[in-house]
C-alpha cells in the first residue's frame, strides 16, 4: 500500500463526496482501498466481472440486482464517486444527525426512505416505479428455485400483492412497499456498522 | 483533537460516526508511527470482507449468520489486541487517544442504551464551550481530520480555564445553583480531557477505564457468541429446520430439553444414591440381598439372562433391592434410606417444576409476539434472504429455509381460505373419530388379555423366548402400527395439518396411555401376588435361619460358620421386580424405534432410491416412496418414555442412566436419519408458537405416573429383605424415622404439629382460593389483551376502509391522480392515528412543518426525488419511471386538503 494510497488527498473529490455522502474521511480511506483492491487490474474504474468476484454476491439470490443497482443507467464503468454513492445508502443513520440537519439539505442517502427506495430498485426491474407480479414472480423464483411448484409461487406472489396494494392496481409502489416494511427495522437492517 | 470534538458537535452523533477513522489514523499520524504501516493489512482485511455492498446487519437467528460474525469477532478481537499494543508503546500523543476514544465510541455505538447518554453529555458540553470560547474555533472543522498543533494548544488552554474556573469559583459572584453546576461541568470536562491530553493525574486513570471499557464489551460479545455455540446439536436441529419446516424441529427441540431434564435427574439420582452406596454401602456378595442365589448362580453371567437384566444385574446398585435398610453408611454416616426417599420425591418435584416453568415461559413468548401477521408474504418476500451468507453451504441452506417458510405460509393461507361442506366434514369426522376409538378400545384389550396370560407363564418353568416377551412384543407392535391406523383415518377429518397433528397427538396419547395402564394393572396384580406370598417366605426364611444356627448338635466347641449369603431363602422382592419390568421396556421400546427406524426409513429410503433404476413404475414419486418424518408418533414415544423413566426411577435408579443414554443416541441417530432418508412432508405447516402441547401432555404424563408411585410407597408395605426401607411398616416411616432420631425434639413437634389434620385442611383450601384468585386474574389479563389486539385490528381496518372510501369517492378522471390520492392518504391518516415508530421519519418532517402539513407529504417525496438524480449516475434515462413520483403530491395536494380525514 504505501504512504501513496494511504493518503486521503490521493481521492479525487474528497471533499464533494463527503459532503455529499457523509462518510467520515476514513471510511473514505477505507472503501478507497477497498475500490482499489477489487479493481484487480488497475482501470480506475469497477466492471461488473469485478463485482461478480465477490463470494457473498455470488451465492446471494439477488445478487445480479445488487450489481446492477451499482449500475444505474447500464454503464460499464463505475468509478468511486458513484460506488461511494451506492454504500453510503448503507451508512447507519445517526438520530442526532437527523435532528440537527438543515431541513433546506436534501435528505443524505442513508435516510430511511433511501435505504428503502435501494431495497425497492432491487425489486422493481423494469424501474416503472411499481413491483409488479411478473417482477414478483421473478424474485420468487431466484429465491426458492424448483423446489415449489409454479401455482404456489403465483400463489405467493398474489398474496404479496394482495397484502401490499392498497389502490388496486395490481402492482406495489414505493409507497406501498414502504408501508408493508413499515415495522421493519430498516434503518437498523439496512446498516452496515463500519460504514460510519 | 479539537477538530474531532467540533466534528461531534456538527454531526451529531458523528462521534460514532468517528470511530473507526480514529483506528484508521490519518496521514500525519501514520507518518509519525511507521509501525501502523504495518498493522494496517490486517486492518485492512476485515474491513474489505465486511464493506461488501448489501450486507445487512442481523441479529443472527438465522443458520448462516453466526459464523461470519464469529469471525468477525475473531478479527476484532485481533484488531484490538493491535491497538493496545500499539497504545502501550511509546505513542501517547492525542492521536493515540483519539484512537481509544474512537474505538470506545464504536463501542458505545454497539452498546447505545449505556453508553449513548454519556456521548450525548459530552457532545453538549461541547457544544456549550464552543458557545463560551467565541466563534474562532468553528472555522477550524472543514477538512482534515488531524488535530494540528494549534487545537490541541487550544484544548489545553480550555482545560488551563476551567481548572482556573474551579479554582475561583469561590469568588465568583454567581447563585449558589449556578455555581454548582458550572463546577461539576468544569470538573467532568477537566477529568475527560486532561487524560485524553496525556497529561494530569487522569491519563492513566483515563487509559486504564477505556481498556476496561473495551475489554469488558468484547467480553460480553464472546460471550454471547460462547453461549451460542453452547447450545448442544444448534447447528444440527437448525439444518433440519430449514430443511423440514418448525415442525419437525419442534420434535427435535423437544427432545433436547428432555435429554437436559434427564441429565439433571441422572445427577440427582446418581449422585446422591447410586455413588453413595457404591462407594460406602456393603460390598457385593456380603449380605444376602447383594448377591445372587445359589439356584441362579450358574447362568448369573449368561448373556441371556443378563439381557433380561436378571443375574448380575438384578443384583446390583442399578435396583431397589440392592440397597441396605442400615440407616447410615460409611463413615460419612450417610443417610442412603433416607436419600433414596428423598431423591425419589425430587425427581418428581424437579420434573414438576421444570415443565411447568417452560410451559409458564413459553406462554410469555407467544403473547409477546403474534402481531406480525399482517403482512407475511411481504416480509418473506423482501427481507428473507440474509445478505451476510457468503459461504455456498450456508446459501443453499438459507434457500431450503425460505423454501420451506414459503411452503408453510401457504399451508396457513390455504388452510383460511379453505371453505367447504360443513355437514359432511362434521360426519366425517364423527366416524373417524367412532373408528378410532374402537382401534382404542380393542388394543386396550389386547394388551390386558396378552399381561393376564403372561402372568400364567410366568408360573410355568419351561416359557420359550416368545412367550416371555409377548408383552412387549405386543406392546411395540401396536405402537408401530396404531399410529399410521390413526394418521390414515384422521385423512378423513380434513384438518389444518397443525391441528390435524394434535388430534393425532391426542389419540396416540390415548393408546399409549391404555397400554401403559393396563400394563401397571397387570403389573399391581402381580406384586399383590408376590405381597401375598410374602409372609410363607418370610417365615421360611426365619425359620431356615433358626434351624441352621440351632440344628448344630453335634459339634458346640467349634462355632459355626455363619450360613453362605447366597444359600439364604429370601422374599420375591416385588419392588425390584416392578424395576426390571420397566427397563425391559424401556429398552425394548428403545430398539423397536431404532429398528422401526432402520427399517421403515433408512432401508426403504435405499430401495427407493436404488431399485428406481431398474423398476417398472417411479418409486420416488409412486408407491413407496420416501418416509416422512412422524413428528406425532416421536413426541408421544418420548413423552411416553419419559413416564416409565419417571415410574421406573424409583424402583430402578440405573433407569435414568440408560434413559440419558437412549436420548443421546436417538438425538444423533434421528437427526442422521431424519436427513438421509425422509422428505419434507407435503405440506410443511408452521409449528405452533411454544410447543405447549407437548408440554402438557408431559405434564398429564407426569401427574399420571407420579400416581402409582405415590400409590406403592404409601399403601404397599415394603418387601422385608431387600431394598432400603426393608423391615419398615411403609416406606414413608424412613421420614418419621429421621425426624425423630436426628433431628432436635422441637422439631419434631413441629413436625407433628403441620401434620395435624387440622392444619393441612386449611392449608389446602388457602391453596385453593389462591389458584382460584391467579387463574382468575389471568384470565381477565388475558382478556384486556385480547381486547387490546382487536382494537390494534379495528384501527387498521378503519385507515384501511377510509383508504378504500376515499380512493372510490374521488372522481377518477386519470390514474395519477387517483393513485396519488391513496398514497396520500396513507400518510395522513399515519400522521392522525398510527404514530409507529417505523414512519418516523415522515411524522418527524411533518411536525416540523407544523400546520402547514400539506405539503408535508410533497416534501418528502420531493426530497426522495431530489435525491434520485443523486443516486445515479447523470445521464439517467430521461423517461424512466422514477420520475413519476414527483408528479402526483402536487396534482393531488387541493384534493386532499379537501377530504382530511376527521382524526
Amino acid at each position: 500500500m504505501g504512504s501513496r494510497s494511504s493518503h486521503a488527498a490521493r481521492i479525487p473529490d474528497v471533499d464533494s463526496i463527503r459532503r455529499e455522502t457523509g462518510f467520515s474521511q476514513a471510511s473514505l480511506l477505507r472503501l478507497y482501498h477497498r475500490f482499489r483492491a477489487l479493481d484487480r487490474t488497475g482501470k480506475g474504474y469497477l466492471s461488473r466481472m469485478d463485482l461478480q468476484q465477490i463470494e457473498a454476491l455470488a451465492v446471494n439470490p439477488l445478487g445480479d440486482r445488487i450489481i446492477d443497482s451499482f449500475f444505474p443507467d447500464g454503464s460499464l464503468r463505475l468509478d468511486f464517486p458513484g460506488f461511494v454513492r451506492v454504500l453510503a445508502h448503507f451508512r447507519p443513520v445517526d438520530e442526532e444527525e437527523d435532528g440537527n440537519r438543515d431541513p433546506k439539505e436534501p435528505e443524505p442517502l442513508n435516510s430511511r426512505m433511501n435505504k428503502l427506495r435501494f431495497a425497492f430498485q432491487l425489486y422493481d426491474l423494469d424501474r416503472d416505479g411499481k413491483i409488479s407480479r411478473h417482477e414478483m414472480l421473478q424474485v420468487l423464483r431466484l429465491m426458492v428455485g424448483v423446489q415449489v411448484t409454479e401455482e404456489q409461487l403465483e400463489s405467493i406472489a398474489d398474496r404479496t400483492v394482495q397484502e401490499a396494494d392498497e389502490d388496486g392496481d395490481g402492482a406495489v409502489s414505493f409507497l406501498e412497499f414502504t408501508k408493508s416494511l413499515e415495522k421493519m427495522n430498516i434503518e437498523q437492517k439496512m446498516s452496515i456498522r463500519i460504514l460510519k | 483533537m479539537s477538530h474531532q470534538l467540533k466534528n461531534r458537535g456538527e454531526e451529531g452523533g458523528g462521534t460514532r460516526g468517528q470511530a473507526r477513522s480514529g483506528s484508521l489514523g490519518t496521514g500525519d499520524r501514520s507518518r509519525r508511527t511507521p509501525s501502523m504501516k504495518r498493522t494496517r493489512p490486517a486492518e485492512k482485511a476485515p474491513s474489505r470482507h465486511r464493506s461488501q455492498p448489501g450486507q445487512k446487519e442481523r441479529a443472527g437467528g438465522s443458520p448462516g449468520s453466526s459464523s461470519p460474525r464469529r469471525k468477525q469477532a475473531e478479527r476484532r478481537g485481533r484488531r484490538e489486541l493491535l491497538g493496545d499494543r500499539e497504545r502501550g508503546s511509546a505513542e501517547k500523543t492525542c492521536g493515540g487517544r483519539r484512537r481509544k476514544d474512537g474505538r470506545a465510541s464504536l463501542r458505545e455505538q454497539r452498546a447505545p442504551s449505556k453508553k449513548e447518554k454519556e456521548a450525548r453529555r459530552k457532545e453538549e458540553m461541547w457544544k456549550q464551550l464552543k458557545k463560551h470560547r467565541s466563534s474562532s474555533m468553528a472555522s477550524s472543522t472543514s477538512s482534515g481530520e488531524s488535530l494540528s498543533e494549534e487545537e490541541l494548544a487550544r484544548i489545553l488552554e480550555q482545560v488551563e480555564d476551567k481548572k482556573k474556573l474551579i479554582a475561583s469559583m469561590r469568588s465568583k459572584p454567581w447563585p449558589m445553583a449556578r455555581k454548582l453546576a458550572e463546577l461539576r461541568e468544569a470538573q467532568e470536562f477537566v477529568e475527560k480531557y486532561e487524560g485524553a491530553l496525556g497529561k494530569g493525574r487522569g491519563k492513566r486513570l483515563y487509559a486504564y477505564r477505556m481498556l476496561m471499557a473495551k475489554k469488558w464489551v468484547k467480553f460480553k460479545r464472546d460471550f454471547d457468541n460462547f453461549k451460542t455455540q453452547c447450545i448442544p446439536w444448534e447447528m444440527k436441529i437448525k439444518d433440519i429446520e430449514s430443511h423440514f419446516g418448525s415442525s419437525v424441529a419442534s420434535y427435535f427441540i423437544f427432545l433436547r430439553w428432555m435429554y437436559g431434564v434427564n441429565l439433571v435427574l441422572f445427577g440427582l439420582i446418581f449422585g446422591l444414591v447410586i455413588i453413595p452406596e457404591v462407594l460406602m454401602g456393603m460390598p457385593y456378595g456380603s449380605i444376602p440381598r447383594k448377591t445372587v442365589p445359589r439356584a441362579e448362580e450358574e447362568k448369573a453371567m449368561d448373556f441371556s439372562v443378563l439381557w433380561d437384566f436378571e443375574g448380575y444385574i438384578k443384583y446390583s446398585a442399578l435396583f431397589y433391592g440392592y440397597y441396605n435398610n442400615q440407616r447410615t453408611i460409611g463413615w460419612l454416616r450417610y443417610r442412603l434410606p433416607m436419600a433414596y426417599f428423598m431423591v425419589g420425591v425430587s425427581v418428581f418435584g424437579y420434573s414438576l417444576m421444570i415443565v411447568i416453568r417452560s410451559m409458564a415461559s413459553n406462554n410469555q413468548g407467544s403473547t409477546s409476539e403474534g402481531e406480525s401477521d399482517n403482512f407475511t408474504f411481504s416480509f418473506k418476500m423482501f427481507t428473507s434472504w440474509d445478505y451476510l451468507i457468503g459461504n455456498s453451504d450456508t446459501a443453499d441452506n438459507k434457500y431450503a429455509s425460505i423454501t420451506t417458510s414459503f411452503k408453510e405460509s401457504i399451508v396457513d393461507e390455504q388452510e383460511s381460505n379453505k371453505e367447504e361442506n360443513v355437514h359432511l366434514t362434521r360426519f366425517l369426522r364423527v366416524l373417524a373419530n367412532f373408528l378410532i376409538i374402537c382401534c382404542l378400545c380393542g388394543s386396550g384389550y389386547l394388551i390386558y388379555f396378552v399381561v393376564k396370560r403372561s402372568q400364567e407363564f410366568s408360573k410355568m418353568q419351561n416359557v420359550s423366548w416368545y412367550e416371555r416377551n409377548e408383552v412387549e412384543i405386543v406392546m411395540s407392535l401396536l405402537g408401530m402400527f396404531c399410529p399410521p391406523l390413526f394418521e390414515t383415518i384422521a385423512a378423513l377429518e380434513n384438518y389444518h395439518p397443525r391441528i390435524g397433528l394434535k388430534w393425532q397427538l391426542g389419540r396416540i396419547f390415548a393408546l399409549f396411555l391404555g397400554n401403559l395402564y393396563t400394563f401397571l394393572l397387570a403389573l399391581m396384580d402381580d406384586v399383590h401376588l408376590k405381597l401375598s406370598n410374602e409372609e410363607t417366605i418370610k417365615n421360611i426364611t426365619h425359620w431356615t435361619l433358626f434351624h441352621y444356627y440351632n440344628s448344630s448338635g453335634w459339634n458346640e466347641s467349634v462355632p459355626r460358620l455363619p450360613l453362605h449369603p447366597a444359600d439364604v431363602p429370601r422374599g420375591s422382592c416385588w419392588e425390584t421386580a416392578v424395576g426390571i419390568e420397566f427397563m425391559r421396556l424401556t429398552v425394548s421400546d428403545m430398539l423397536v424405534t431404532y429398528i422401526t427406524i432402520l427399517l421403515g426409513d433408512f432401508l426403504r429410503a435405499c430401495f427407493v432410491r436404488f431399485m428406481n433404476y431398474c423398476w417398472c413404475w417411479d418409486l420416488e414419486a409412486g408407491f413407496p416412496s420416501y418416509a416422512e418424518f412422524d413428528i406425532s408418533g416421536n413426541v408421544l414415544g418420548l413423552i411416553f418414555n419419559q413416564g416409565m423413566i419417571w415410574m421406573g426411577s424409583f424402583y430402578a435408579p440405573g433407569l435414568v442412566g440408560i434413559n440419558v443414554l437412549r436420548l443421546l443416541t436417538s438425538m444423533y441417530f434421528q437427526c442422521w436419519a431424519v436427513m438421509s432418508s425422509n422428505v419434507p412432508h407435503e405440506r410443511v405447516f408452521k409449528a405452533s408458537r411454544s410447543n405447549n402441547f407437548y408440554m402438557g401432555l408431559l405434564l398429564l404424563v407426569l401427574f399420571l405416573s407420579l400416581l402409582p408411585v405415590a400409590y406403592t410407597i404409601m399403601s404397599l408395605p415394603p418387601s422385608f429383605d431387600c431394598g432400603p426401607f426393608s423391615g419398615k411398616n411403609r416406606m414413608y416411616d424412613v421420614i418419621q424415622e429421621t425426624v425423630e432420631n436426628d433431628f432436635p425434639t422441637f422439631l419434631g413437634k413441629i413436625f407433628a404439629f403441620l401434620a395435624n389434620p387440622g392444619l393441612i385442611i386449611p392449608a389446602i383450601l388457602l391453596m385453593f382460593l389462591a389458584i382460584y384468585y391467579l387463574n382468575s386474574v389471568s384470565k381477565s389479563l388475558s382478556r384486556a389483551n385480547a381486547q387490546l389486539r382487536k382494537k390494534i385490528q379495528a384501527l387498521r381496518e378503519v385507515e384501511k376502509s377510509h383508504k378504500s372510501v376515499k380512493g372510490r369517492a374521488t372522481p377518477r378522471d386519470s390514474e395519477d391522480t387517483d393513485k396519488g390520492n391513496s398514497k396520500n392518504g396513507t400518510q395522513l391518516t399515519k400522521e392522525g392515528t398510527a404514530h409507529h415508530p417505523a414512519s418516523q421519519s415522515q411524522t418527524l418532517d411533518q411536525k416540523a412543518q407544523g400546520p402547514g402539513a400539506s405539503s408535508s407529504a410533497r416534501k418528502t417525496v420531493l426530497l426522495a426525488s431530489q435525491h434520485l438524480p443523486v443516486s445515479r449516475a447523470p445521464g439517467v434515462r430521461p423517461d424512466s419511471g422514477q420520475a413519476r413520483p414527483q408528479v402526483h403530491p402536487w396534482r393531488s395536494t387541493s384534493g386532499k386538503r379537501a377530504w382530511r380525514p376527521p382524526h
